[in-house]
């Protein structure tokens, strides 16, 4: 089963160098899709090289490399494809993060400390709503007319659904 | 398979406790549950993984492993990976300013809402109040006298996300 691990490992590592490169030279318009994208692609290629390749890719120990060539591949996606969701995470905590944002806003104020109507003046909760209705007009899930927003019928699927969610395990209203 | 379907069952009798718990208990910590939780259901990963036959018996051999180290590792690796993505389906369905926003739409669907609409109906005081609170529960910020400034753990998350956000051009974001 290792070699199923170590070409996700690799595979992720080679998906992080793509994402950065790219992402340096310039940053796409829909930026979580075109990740998922290459991980895809990359993704492809992992099935393809696990096929290709002897158990021990040349290198590995025999006493790890005895599994069935399914179970082997199928754990190596496992492990890639919750790499790429975990990354995902972090990824939308680093670009959307309110927490992290305010967190960063107050280590470089002047004195590194900020009351609640500061925070609230260098990021308005206007520029936080707009953002977000912005993205979710790109992805379909509403839409605008003359300035006011209305979910489409994948917006009120999820909404109904997240809804149901907030209810039953008690969240609360969020947000 | 032996691994990932002890993984499996451990994650789903995690999810049937999580579920009960916080359907029928108001629970304020979140985190501190759900984490606490995963790690009190780490035991049945060990049963299950005891109580399930070797691959060879059961399995074709394209699907059977040895029952070795990686096989037990693979499946505890399944257990924790599962309930990473599922922390954050909680996170996003509690936390989410999106959702919220969907929701929101929803008491509207004909007329619709402005921004303006919906930061009325948001509250930033409310909004601020709550992420400001839970920043101080976690340790990355403290409180004195109105001001609040980052401790040594939220300075280093702020370095680490500012960084990130340079080396990926992000901007500001939030």
């Amino acid at each position: 089963m290792l070699k199923g691990m170590v070409l996700a490992v690799v595979t992720f590592a080679l998906f992080f160098t793509v994402h950065v490169v790219l992402f340096r030279i310039r940053v796409p318009q829909k930026r979580f899709i075109t990740n998922a994208r290459i991980a895809s692609a990359l993704g492809l290629g992992m099935i393809m090289v696990h096929r290709a390749t002897p158990p021990d890719l040349g290198i590995l120990p025999s006493v790890y490399t005895a599994a069935g060539w399914a179970i082997d591949l199928l754990n190596g996606l496992i492990v890639y494809m919750f790499l790429f969701i975990g990354y995902s995470m972090f990824y939308f905590l680093v670009d959307r993060g309110f927490s992290g944002r305010i967190m960063i806003e107050i280590e470089h104020s002047p004195q590194r400390r900020l009351r609640p109507p500061e925070i609230m003046a260098r990021y308005p909760l206007e520029t936080i709503l707009q953002r977000r209705l912005n993205e979710m007009i790109s992805i379909g899930r509403i839409e605008e007319r003359q300035g006011r927003y209305r979910n489409t019928a994948k917006g009120r699927s999820a909404a109904a659904a997240f809804g149901f969610v907030k209810r039953f395990l008690q969240l609360g209203e969020g947000g | 398979m032996r691994g990932l379907v002890a993984g499996l069952l451990t994650f789903s009798v995690y999810f049937v406790v999580q579920v009960l718990l916080f359907h029928y208990i108001k629970v304020s910590r979140r985190a501190f549950v759900l984490v606490g939780l995963w790690l009190c259901c780490l035991p049945f990963y060990t049963l299950f993984y005891a109580g399930l036959p070797d691959d060879q018996r059961i399995w074709p051999a394209e699907f059977s492993a040895p029952s070795d180290t990686v096989t037990f590792a693979s499946g505890g690796l399944l257990y924790f990976f599962l309930f990473m993505g599922y922390a954050q389906f909680i996170y996003m369905a509690e936390s989410s300013v999106g959702i919220r926003t969907m929701i929101e739409l929803d008491s509207e669907p004909e007329r619709g809402l402005t921004v303006e609409e919906l930061v009325k109906l948001y509250g930033h005081d409310w909004m601020l109040g709550r992420r400001l609170l839970r920043m101080v529960h976690a340790g990355y910020l403290v409180e004195e006298m109105g001001y609040y400034r980052t401790t040594r753990r939220g300075c280093l998350v702020a370095t680490v996300l500012l960084w990130f956000k340079r080396l990926l051009r992000l901007g500001p974001g939030g």
